[in-house]
């Protein structure tokens, strides 16, 4: 059978390939790739169906690929992009599989290429500081072989320890520490790509490998980040370098209210420290969670309602400098420091370990086995109270009737140098085991609600994970207005037949067909 | 021009409307101060709990390890990843440590099935790696011992497997060939036999049974016979009593680690009877394999029955050490590094004690990697993966040497007999030694221990008595370490699978 239709011009599926259809995809991907790099068996397809955002467990085989590879190369995955492009199968990219909005989840089955053996690390060059290497690498693993050159590369997400450069590139990640390096975007400074055509594509300020501004034509490189594996697949990137820090500094400090603690995080991060990090809010919600379930949190007085941390890195000289100014500015919010030792000892727990308890509670406080799910916004300083009351309502509202959630509070954290905007987010905690059609659906609706807030409030739906889940991805036109339909162009010409991560960010609508509802 | 200034600007947002109830505020579910209200809230969504599984084995398999691996599937970081040695150097999702818990999740489910799952659990080492770096574990193991249990996951599946009548074909026949002779077949052809368990003692006048037993495993007593050799001769020095066992069998660790639960047991009856026949109440141990069977399978498998006390040679040598009843005063011209085996540092947290023993060699330049880094490290050499996937090992063991030759060194001390095997072969590879750290201790002691270093040890100590160049004999501190060294980098091509740099020191 030859399909010569782009994919979701025909009704969604989630059937698997029939075994013809099936058969000859494997023949055709055996001149390409060894036989130990095409993976069919169950298992190999179940653990690459799900990410750590929570998903509706019942309904787990309907996210299973047909096939999984793992290229080592560029021409590798340029040669499978262009079999599936002729045959017409979706393809899936998947790297470190820790993203929160399930862009490495099939959709439609098809094929997941799993870049994680091409984690080589091509180049080292010290004068430009610069390290090219495949984006299968992890930056914990990469920063291992770095440190003996005193040098290191800052993306620094939750999942640092497990998340891949690839994966950063594809949803243009989010640094806790960008407030003073940068967040993906600004460190990867060029890679290779490929194509939904199998075409390879070299994408950074200009031409160059190693060039931080060009002015050289359109600025194409932000168009292939954060597209969710909807454009193509980020294959050997060149990232930018730092000195690895000499001194770290982490100030926590208490709060008897929440609207002092808001006010002095603003004052820190407007305050201009060239060594300020980010500064994180913890709001009343969180700190009642933690005082109630995580077993690490050092318990503080009853009057402890908010807590704001700040971190600095850099030489010890300006360190120091910068650290005694941001003191002053948080006595002056009437903050009280926790002391060397919690401020050392929570960084590490919240930064190094970035551990959730295992367990949520139902409202009359029996201890239940929950999932922990984060959703997130990028919202102004301004408005930052009112999104964190509007959720936290949302999130009553769902235990009102339900206990399978459980509201595990808020952090906001400085996007920037400025304190402009912060990524909010809401930690949730979800009774997987217990989710069927109908609690799913009330927690996608939670999704909508918790993204209509943040563009109520002039905000973005995601500073960090993505918007293409179910619930948050309905508003995505409303949020980019006439800039979704440029994305639809865009989709069209450059995945004529749509087979990049179809059924994501509603880019189906590219093709004349809306199939947004299809898989509810 | 708008100016939106700080004080204003936070009263600019409207108010939203909320309703007030119990739930508007922040609260601790349970608290005795809670509004009465909180408890009258129907349940309105939560779906049904997923059906029981019809296989009666697996189902109880389920119930048992249900919780255990949703607290992983529900936390889904995955940083055990990088740290897990079989991941590293396959990269493969299948085969890491989130996976063994998800299929657990999956087979509650009935998504999958043993038969499904068996073969992926053949990729594991049972190194603890991943316990240790699941943020699970390291949020609260400080403070209750808590530890995610992963290796216990994956014994579980393999007796599964086993029970249910699916067999790995190089373990079945292994463990067949263990149960014929009562001692693991490590010598391939060769046979071993009870007859030859304690050859290695020859001229050393060791009692047997006693209050002391030194237990001596299979790959010492019949492989690298040096280890178990210098061992003895050190109590001896020390003055330290203890004799060999009656009618010592395999520990069974080996059996159990592969799925072969009711072997493990079978074997353990028979040692601890026959201890209990020799009036036997300690058990010295020299191989951390030993070490876990003694600690934690047999208490298991026999309750408070178990009452031998457990210790470890190292911890003895170090007191011995700290008493002045062992001093070493012979000179080992060697550059080391240690390499942490993982059934001591991850699994039972001691590296302490090795690196005082190594501390104390005089003339020994010895390049200390932390602990925390060597979670990442490994020899390949446990939890029967050698014997299923040798070239798996190789992998990982040459993983291991490429860390040792980025520093200055000629050698690799280890202290576990199962894992210098496969360490001494990729050792040999990058010129490299590898020595077990009572070998090196015994020599420092002036003892000339004898016996085996094995195929590759024995070869390569030849060779030094006959002078062959090698790194040891080479003059240290030339082109070693750093990559790219200031110059413009190190340029195209000097990556390599593991996602080292890979430039230095080759």
């Amino acid at each position: 059978m030859t399909i010569t239709e782009p994919i979701g011009t025909a009704p969604f599926t989630t059937e698997p390939l029939s075994d013809d259809r099936l058969d000859a995809l494997v023949r055709a991907l055996r001149p390409v790739l060894a036989d130990d790099q095409i993976l069919l068996a169950k298992t190999d397809r179940y653990n690459r169906a799900r990410v750590p955002a929570p998903f509706p467990v019942h309904r787990w085989s309907e996210r299973v690929p047909d096939v999984v590879v793992m290229p080592t190369s560029t021409e590798q995955v340029a040669a499978v992009v262009k079999i599936a492009n002729e045959m017409r199968i979706p393809v899936v990219p998947r790297d470190g599989g820790t993203g929160l909005t399930d862009g490495a989840v099939p959709h439609r089955r098809g094929i997941v290429v799993d870049v994680k053996k091409m984690n080589q690390i091509f180049e080292l060059d010290l004068l430009n500081r610069t390290v090219t290497v495949g984006t299968g690498i992890s930056m914990m693993k990469l920063n291992e072989r770095l440190a003996k050159h005193g040098l290191f590369y800052p993306d620094d997400p939750a999942s640092y320890p497990c998340s891949l450069v690839g994966g950063r590139i594809g949803t243009s990640g989010w640094s806790l520490i960008g407030s003073r390096y940068g967040h993906t975007r600004d460190l990867v400074l060029s890679f290779d790509h490929v194509l939904p055509t199998g075409d390879v594509l070299h994408v950074g300020d200009g031409i160059g490998r190693k060039i931080s501004k060009s002015s050289s034509g359109y600025q194409l490189k932000h168009l292939f980040m954060g597209h969710q594996g909807t454009l193509g697949i980020a294959t050997k990137a060149t990232l930018k370098l730092f000195p690895k820090p000499e001194a770290e500094l982490s100030p926590f400090w208490a709060f008897d209210n929440y609207e002092d603690a808001h006010a002095c995080t603003g004052a820190l991060a407007r305050a201009g420290v060239a060594t300020f990090a980010g500064a994180v809010l913890f709001d009343e919600h969180k700190v009642a969670y933690l005082r109630r379930d995580d077993e690490a949190y050092i318990p503080q007085p009853a009057d402890v309602r908010a807590l704001v941390c700040s971190v600095m890195y850099g030489y010890e000289d300006e360190v120091r400098a910068g650290g005694k100014r941001l003191f002053r500015i948080a006595k002056e919010h009437g903050a009280r420091y926790l002391g060397d030792e919690i401020s050392e000892g929570d960084w590490a727990a919240r930064h190094d370990r970035y551990a959730t308890p295992l367990h949520g509670r139902t409202k009359d406080g029996q201890v239940i086995p929950m999932s922990w799910h984060c959703e997130d916004a990028a919202v102004n300083f301004t408005s930052v109270p009112a999104v964190s009351r509007a959720w936290h309502e949302i999130l009553a509202d769902l235990r009102r009737k339900s206990d399978v959630f459980d509201d595990w509070g808020m952090f906001a954290y400085t996007s920037a140098n400025t304190g402009v905007d912060y990524l909010t987010e809401i930690d949730v905690g979800i009774w997987e085991q217990r989710l069927d059609d109908k609690a799913w659906a009330a927690w996608v609706d939670a999704k909508r609600a918790i993204g209509a807030v943040a563009l109520a409030h002039g905000g973005s739906m995601s500073a960090c994970h993505g918007s293409c889940r179910e619930g948050e991805v309905d508003l995505v036109p409303q949020e980019l207005g006439r800039g979704f339909d440029v994305m639809l162009d865009v989709k069209r010409s450059l995945d004529p037949n749509n087979i990049m991560n179809p059924g994501k960010y509603l880019l189906d609508r590219a093709y004349g067909r809306d199939t947004t509802d299809e898989n509810r | 021009m708008t100016q939106v200034e700080p004080d204003r600007a936070a009263g600019a947002t409207p108010p939203v409307p909320v309703s007030i109830d119990a739930l508007s505020e922040p609260f601790t579910p349970g608290a005795p101060s809670n509004a009465p209200e909180l408890a009258d809230y129907p349940e309105l969504l939560a779906g049904p709990v997923p059906p029981p599984v019809q296989d009666p084995k697996t189902a109880a398999f389920v119930e048992q390890w249900r919780n255990t691996s949703y607290n992983c599937f529900s936390s889904g970081h995955k940083f055990c990843r990088e740290v897990c040695p079989v991941t590293q150097v396959e990269r493969n999702e299948s085969w890491t440590p989130t996976a063994f818990h998800a299929n657990v999740v999956a087979m509650e489910r009935g998504e999958l099935e043993i038969a499904d799952i068996a073969a992926d659990y053949v990729n594991c080492t049972q190194c603890g790696a991943c316990e240790l770096r699941c943020p699970n574990t390291l949020f609260t193991g400080d403070f209750y011992r808590f530890r995610t249990r992963t290796v216990d996951v994956v014994k579980a599946v393999r007796s599964l497997a086993v029970e249910s009548g699916v067999h790995q074909p190089n373990w079945q026949s292994w463990n067949e060939r263990t149960d014929l002779r009562t001692h693991e077949p490590v010598l391939g052809d060769t046979p071993v036999n009870q007859d030859k368990v304690r050859d290695w003692a020859e001229g050393l006048d060791i009692p047997i049974g006693g209050e002391t037993v030194l237990f001596v495993d299979c790959e010492a007593a019949f492989y690298r016979t040096s280890v178990p050799r210098a061992v003895a001769q050190m109590l001896q020095m020390g003055g330290y009593e203890f004799g060999l066992m009656e009618d010592q069998w395999c520990c069974g660790g080996p059996a159990a680690e592969m799925g072969y639960a009711e072997q493990a047991q079978r074997f353990a009856r028979h040692n601890l009877d026959n201890w209990r026949k020799t009036g036997t109440k300690r058990l010295l141990v020299l191989d951390p394999h030993d070490y876990i069977s003694f600690t934690e399978d047999y208490p298991k498998y026999f309750g408070e029955e178990f009452d031998i006390e457990v210790v470890l040679v190292i911890e003895v040598l170090a007191q011995l050490l700290r008493a002045g009843k062992l001093t070493p005063s012979v000179p080992v011209d060697r550059a080391i590094t240690y390499h942490d085996p993982c059934r001591l540092n991850k699994r039972k947290g001691i590296w302490a004690e090795p690196r005082e023993l190594l501390r104390a060699i005089p003339g020994l330049h010895f390049s200390d990697v932390d602990r925390v880094t060597q979670w990442s490290y490994c020899s390949g050499g446990g939890g029967g993966l050698p014997i299923e996937k040798p070239e798996l090992t190789a992998k990982i063991s040459a993983m291991r040497l490429e860390r040792a030759a980025e520093l200055d060194v000629d050698t690799l001390v280890s202290a576990c007999p199962w894992s210098e095997r496969p360490l001494s072969e990729a050792g040999d590879a990058e010129d490299i030694d590898v020595v077990d750290l009572h070998e090196l201790f015994a020599q420092s002691l002036g003892i000339t221990v004898g016996g085996s270093r094995g195929e590759v040890g024995d070869r390569r100590l030849a060779q030094e008595r006959t002078g062959v160049p090698g790194r040891a004999r080479r003059e240290r501190g030339s082109s070693r370490g750093g990559c790219g060294g200031g110059g413009g980098g190190c340029g195209g091509g000097c990556g390599n699978g593991s996602g080292g740099c890979g430039c230095g020191g080759h």
